[in-house]
């Protein structure tokens, strides 16, 4: 910064090199640097930077409402707006910061195309008025998880007549008419995902079929729909992608009704436990360029007409996910046969699956990238040999609880799929062997070894050692891991974001200031760590600056020191647990009133924390929080006006009622 | 007068009686139409003949008819007396005759005499009963005997005596030899017969056989059609070709008569032919009998009766029978139906929209149970009932979307300030969004109570006792049927009708609503 104020002679030169280059050029340079750190790193360096990126940034995701107004003035060529992070965001402040930038006149109009409103409980439709007024161009809009919304919210986005993509899952409110305002008001739309919106009927999607005919893409997972509303949607031409999730009433009469179109590339009938195998079969017949079929907890069994017909569509067919089946090796060696460029399959959970039927399936798929085998009981180290042999592109590999494969099996796979980025190892029984193994997999940014408590520090050593590109790792219940693990870790494995130690009861203070190097943390997973205190989260806070998610129940440990840290440091956490922690009322207030961008917060059985205390730290965070989870009992204590403006601002309280119980 | 009015009754009556009761005076083919409807003259007087004859019923059994109309409580005093004396006497005699009954054998010509005499009896009760309790209301002075209910009390209140007095006693007795020896003896033949003259002399309407001979112990021999038909005349798809079936065609009167059944004693109207037969038994034990109570029967007369079909005199129309395209109705109800849908004034308004207008009053009820409960509301402001008829004309037309229900609030609340000096308009807030929703598949009564809650009554208009009284007595007579849905609006002594009335002249509580909502669609 104070570079930027007052340049040094050293830093003049480079500056002035920066500022002879055209603002393009600097823009089409940054747009080379995708971490935003370095990006903000640049702006920092050079003000050419900072008004190239300001001048050339597209997209901008607020993580409070008060930088909206100057996220919006700042970047005027945004043209992608995610607000599904910014706390407090309420009609009022949209409305006012959106009007603000366009100096209370629509004719201006902000260029913005794309706006996520995804979670965000507090806005209403005064705010999505004000929104679609302001914004001419809006093509997308994501509302999903606003349960709050209806047809209200619907009818003033029917406004935006450009809407081409529109996401409202779990928009509980919308009805027919809802969704009938938008099918009338948005004919161009092509990308409509409604589920969830359970008072949705036949009715509506039919007006929807009608109004819409470029719909691409359309969801309608969990809706009280029947046949009816398949034979409507078998009316769009364009209809590429169809989803219908858990519509109990829908059968293999509704999918035979879809085959009028012959443009379909992906259906999703998971868990419509009334289709059956020939539904699918009859829609391949028709439908001959399908890609991705997700059957999974639908079919009963896997019949015959189906693996035929699969024959038909092997050479398209990349997805193929038959979750919660009864799969023999028969089964799995006619779709190896078929399904030559199979990208991607799902057997989790699936009885039946041996390792002659992997075999025969990966024997002819040889492009297969992700392999789910969750749950697959029987799977031995010979599956993971055919797999390491067949399979060289493999990326994906999901084992967990695969009782049977041990370092033998993943010793082949490390070796061969050199491009393995995820692997699941959850309740596997591996040991220290396999890390080493795995360790040569250099590409690994996924790992997960959950309930794998023969995994010690020897382990994590290999994994630091070569996995510098890993980003999650899972060591759930690992009971034998100790600081020094966290400390290779740490020192191997800088770019981790997402890392869960629970129950990992070893670890202390010192572990934790390992963590503390970890600048890309955002979520921390570290329940029942009874050893850490105030000064573990403190190092952590100071360190991990990005952290978003922090789960600290049955931390016993830690007291009002941590939570003062967490206020002073942690300014972007949005979700915290802090449930049976010794922590205080003052502590709380303090904590509550400082975190500007905590949303979700659960905080149950703080027995050290006084109904005022309580009353004032909820005071202080009203605004902000959408999801909070408190101790039933203090649902009469509470004052209402409390829990009236909670629930004004779009916030949901779920009252627990359960014991008091001390888990070690 | 037995032997006057069996001349009537000549043979041609007897296949006119045979049949159901419209036929009784809507001819068979063969007959000549002018000379057939005896109970028609000019509509004015016909319309309300029982009632008169009521009226000079009760005058004539009254002691003091005239003080009986002016408030004077030596004269109700009187009256009280005269009352109690009687039902004493009356209670004596049915005493002794239950004491009898026991012994007697059936077949008994006394115990029918004095059956009829206490029926008698019991009627002039009943009329001195309301002349008294008339007396002592002004607003029931004047239109005493033309009101609906007395008329019912006094019908109506024969017949559980009936029920009490006798169950199959007497086989079928041939009542022409039987009601000289009764005339003789009973106040009750005094009755009759004044009724008799008293019609002969003023307006000879009833011309019609024998009042107590004959009716009950033939079986007529046609199926009624009232019962069956639906309201529905149209019958398209029968197709049947011209010249197969004989046309008749009614006129204007005969359509509009309110009742179609006659006592031929009293004169009273009926709808039903079953209500008549029920009514019959209050004026003797004749009528009483298995065979008199019976539906009558199809006889063997009928099946090779030509297919009869209807003609409507109006004109130009196509279900005349001068239309090229003729198109003939199948039954009296459905001449009656089209007559009135098609060629009559709407004088039937609905009290709560204000805007429909039915002329047959069916027609509004269907219309009433619906009415307000268009709640599915499309932004041109057309209102449905149901929500795929609306999102099916919102498929239809372009720029058209389904208007949100949150529209209401905004507008109860705005009319909250328009209109909230007018009492009626909160007792309607306070019964919720669609106030008349009450009268949604409940009974006359029950649609005739939530009115008076809302105070669309006076009380000066409608005396509690009586509304409480007819209300009473119509289970006991009209058991699926309205009696007064067929009588034209300008009775005023109608219940029904002056509900509706009233109702024109309050707004109505849906309406307001809706414009409300269109005028929030305007801007």
């Amino acid at each position: 910064m104070g570079q930027d104020g007052k340049p040094s002679s050293a830093g003049a030169v480079t500056v002035a090199g920066v500022d002879a280059l055209s603002q393009d050029l600097l823009a089409h340079a940054l747009a080379g640097v995708d971490d935003p750190r370095d990006r903000k790193s640049c702006r920092l360096a050079s003000r050419a930077f900072a008004r190239a990126e300001a001048a050339s940034r597209r997209s901008a995701r607020p993580l409070r409402r008060e930088a909206l107004p100057r996220v919006l003035r700042a970047f005027p060529s945004l043209t992608s707006l995610d607000l599904s992070a910014c706390a407090g965001l309420d009609d009022a402040s949209l409305a006012a910061a959106l009007s603000s930038t366009t100096g209370g006149t629509a004719e201006l109009g902000l260029g913005v195309r794309r706006v996520s409103l995804a979670r965000a409980s507090g806005v209403g439709w005064r705010g999505l008025e004000a929104m679609v007024a302001v914004c001419p161009r809006l093509e997308a809009v994501d509302l999903s998880h606003c349960v709050a919304a209806g047809d209200r919210e619907m009818a003033a986005l029917a406004s935006a007549a450009g809407l081409r993509e529109l996401v409202m899952d779990k928009c509980l409110g919308v009805t027919d008419v809802g969704l009938a305002k938008v099918a009338v008001g948005c004919p161009g739309l092509e990308r409509l995902s409604v589920k969830w919106c359970r008072e949705i009927s036949d009715i509506g999607i039919e007006l929807l079929a009608k109004k819409c005919p470029n719909l691409r893409s359309v969801d309608i997972s969990y809706l009280k729909v029947s046949n009816e509303s398949l034979r409507s949607l078998s009316t769009l031409e364009k209809l590429e992608d169809i989803a219908l999730v858990g519509c109990m009433f829908i059968d293999d009469d509704g999918l035979r009704m879809l085959c009028a179109g012959n443009s379909l590339q992906s259906i999703d009938v998971s868990r419509c436990h009334h289709v059956t195998s020939q539904g699918i079969a009859s829609l391949i017949d028709s439908q001959r360029f399908i890609q991705k079929i997700n059957a999974g907890d639908s079919l009963h069994e896997i019949e015959s007409c189906f693996l035929s017909k699969l024959s038909t569509i092997g050479e398209t067919l990349t997805v193929l996910r038959l979750d919660g089946l009864e799969i023999f090796a028969s089964n799995l060696q006619a779709i190896g046969d078929s399904c030559k460029n199979l990208a991607e399959i799902g057997l989790s959970k699936c009885n039946g699956v041996t390792d002659d039927g992997i075999a025969s399936l990966v024997v002819n798929c040889g492009y297969l990238r992700t392999i789910d085998v969750t749950c697959c009981h029987l799977l031995t180290n010979d599956a993971l040999a055919a797999i390491a042999k067949n399979c060289r592109m493999v990326e994906c590999l999901r084992l967990e609880s695969c009782p049977f494969i041990n370092e033998k099996g993943l010793e082949r796979i490390a070796t061969h799929c050199s491009h393995l980025k995820e692997i699941d190892l959850t309740d596997c029984r591996i040991n220290d062997e396999a890390m080493q193994h795995l360790a040569s997999c250099s590409e690994l940014e996924t790992l997960k070894l959950g309930l794998c408590s023969s995994i010690s520090d020897k382990g994590l050593v290999y994994i630091s050692s070569n996995c510098g590109k890993l980003v999650e790792l899972d060591l759930y219940r690992c009971s034998a891991i100790t600081d020094e693990g966290l400390a290779a870790v740490a020192q191997g494995c800088k770019k981790i974001r997402r890392l869960n130690l629970c129950y990992c009861t070893q670890i202390t203070d010192a572990g934790f200031k390992h963590l503390s190097t970890l600048e890309e943390l955002t979520n921390l997973e570290m329940r029942c760590l009874v050893r850490i205190t105030g000064i573990g989260i403190t190092s952590v806070a100071i360190g991990c600056a990005s952290l978003i998610e922090l789960d600290l129940k049955r931390c016993y440990s830690v007291d009002d020191a941590g939570l003062w840290a967490l206020s002073r440091y942690s300014q972007n956490l949005r979700q915290l647990t802090i449930s049976y922690c010794q922590v205080t009322g003052l502590g709380l207030c303090h904590l509550l009133g400082s975190l500007r961008s905590l949303q979700d917060l659960k905080m149950v059985h703080l027995s050290w924390v006084s109904i005022e205390g309580f009353e004032m730290s909820l005071r202080a965070a009203c605004g902000r929080l959408k999801k909070l989870k408190l101790l039933g009992g203090l649902r009469s204590v509470l004052s209402p006006e409390l829990l009236q403006t909670l629930q004004a601002c779009g916030c949901r309280v779920r009252w627990v009622d359960k014991p008091l119980v001390y888990k070690g | 007068m037995a032997s006057g009015t069996a001349t009537n009754a000549d043979p041609d009556q007897q296949t006119v009686r045979s049949n159901s009761v419209e036929q009784f005076y809507f001819p068979r083919p063969g007959q000549s139409l002018p000379g057939i409807p005896p109970f028609f003259g000019p509509p004015s007087s016909s319309l309300y003949l029982a009632n008169d004859n009521e009226a000079k019923v009760g005058n004539q059994l009254e002691p003091n008819p005239s003080q009986s109309t002016d408030w004077d409580p030596q004269a109700i005093v009187s009256n009280l007396t005269f009352l109690e004396q009687k039902i004493k006497q009356v209670k004596d005699v049915v005493q002794s005759m239950s004491n009898r009954e026991n012994q007697v054998a059936s077949g008994s010509c006394e115990v029918a005499a004095k059956q009829q005499l206490i029926t008698a009896d019991l009627t002039s009760i009943i009329i001195q009963l309301i002349t008294t309790a008339g007396s002592l209301l002004p607003s029931m002075k004047n239109p005493l005997s033309s009101n609906p209910a007395v008329r019912q009390l006094s019908n109506t209140l024969g017949s559980p005596m009936g029920f009490g007095m006798n169950a199959n006693q007497r086989p079928s007795v041939d009542s022409k030899t039987d009601i000289p020896d009764i005339g003789k003896a009973s106040g009750y033949e005094e009755l009759i017969n004044s009724l008799n003259t008293t019609q002969d002399e003023r307006d000879e309407l009833i011309k019609g056989p024998n009042p107590c001979g004959g009716e009950g112990s033939e079986p007529t021999p046609m199926e009624d059609h009232d019962v069956k038909e639906s309201d529905d005349g149209d019958h398209e798809g029968e197709n049947l070709p011209p010249g197969s079936y004989v046309v008749l065609q009614l006129e204007k009167e005969e359509i509009l008569a309110p009742h179609t059944h006659f006592c031929l004693i009293c004169g009273k109207g009926f709808k039903r032919d079953a209500n008549l037969r029920m009514h019959m038994r209050g004026h003797g034990d004749e009528y009483k009998t298995a065979a008199a109570l019976a539906k009558p029967t199809r006889d063997s007369g009928s099946d090779h009766a030509p297919v009869t079909r209807y003609s409507c005199p109006f004109v130009g129309c196509k279900r005349n029978k001068e239309h090229k395209k003729f198109q003939p109705l199948k039954t009296i109800l459905c001449v009656k139906n089209h007559y009135k849908r098609s060629h009559c004034d709407k004088s039937y308004t609905c009290s709560r929209c204000n805007t429909k207008k039915f002329s047959v009053i069916a027609d509004l009820k269907t219309h009433e149970k619906h009415c307000g409960r268009d709640k599915w509301l499309c932004s041109c402001g057309t209102t449905f009932s149901r929500k795929d008829k609306l999102f099916g004309h919102v498929a239809l037309f372009q720029g058209h979307t389904p208007a949100l229900p949150m529209d209401d609030v905004k507008v109860s609340e705005a009319s909250e300030q328009q209109q909230g000096s007018e009492p009626m308009n909160e007792i309607s807030r306070s019964m919720g969004c669609f106030p008349c929703s009450s009268s949604d598949g409940i009974s006359n009564l029950d649609m005739k109570m939530a009115d008076d809650v809302r105070g669309y009554y006076s009380p000066m208009s409608f005396d509690p006792c009586f509304g409480a009284l007819d209300d009473f007595t119509r289970p006991g007579f009209d058991i699926s049927e309205d009696p007064f849905s067929f009588l034209p609006s300008g009775c005023t002594s109608n219940n029904e009708t002056s509900r509706v009335n009233k109702g024109s002249n309050v707004p109505p509580l849906g309406l307001w609503k809706w414009t409300e909502t269109l005028s929030d669609f305007s801007h």
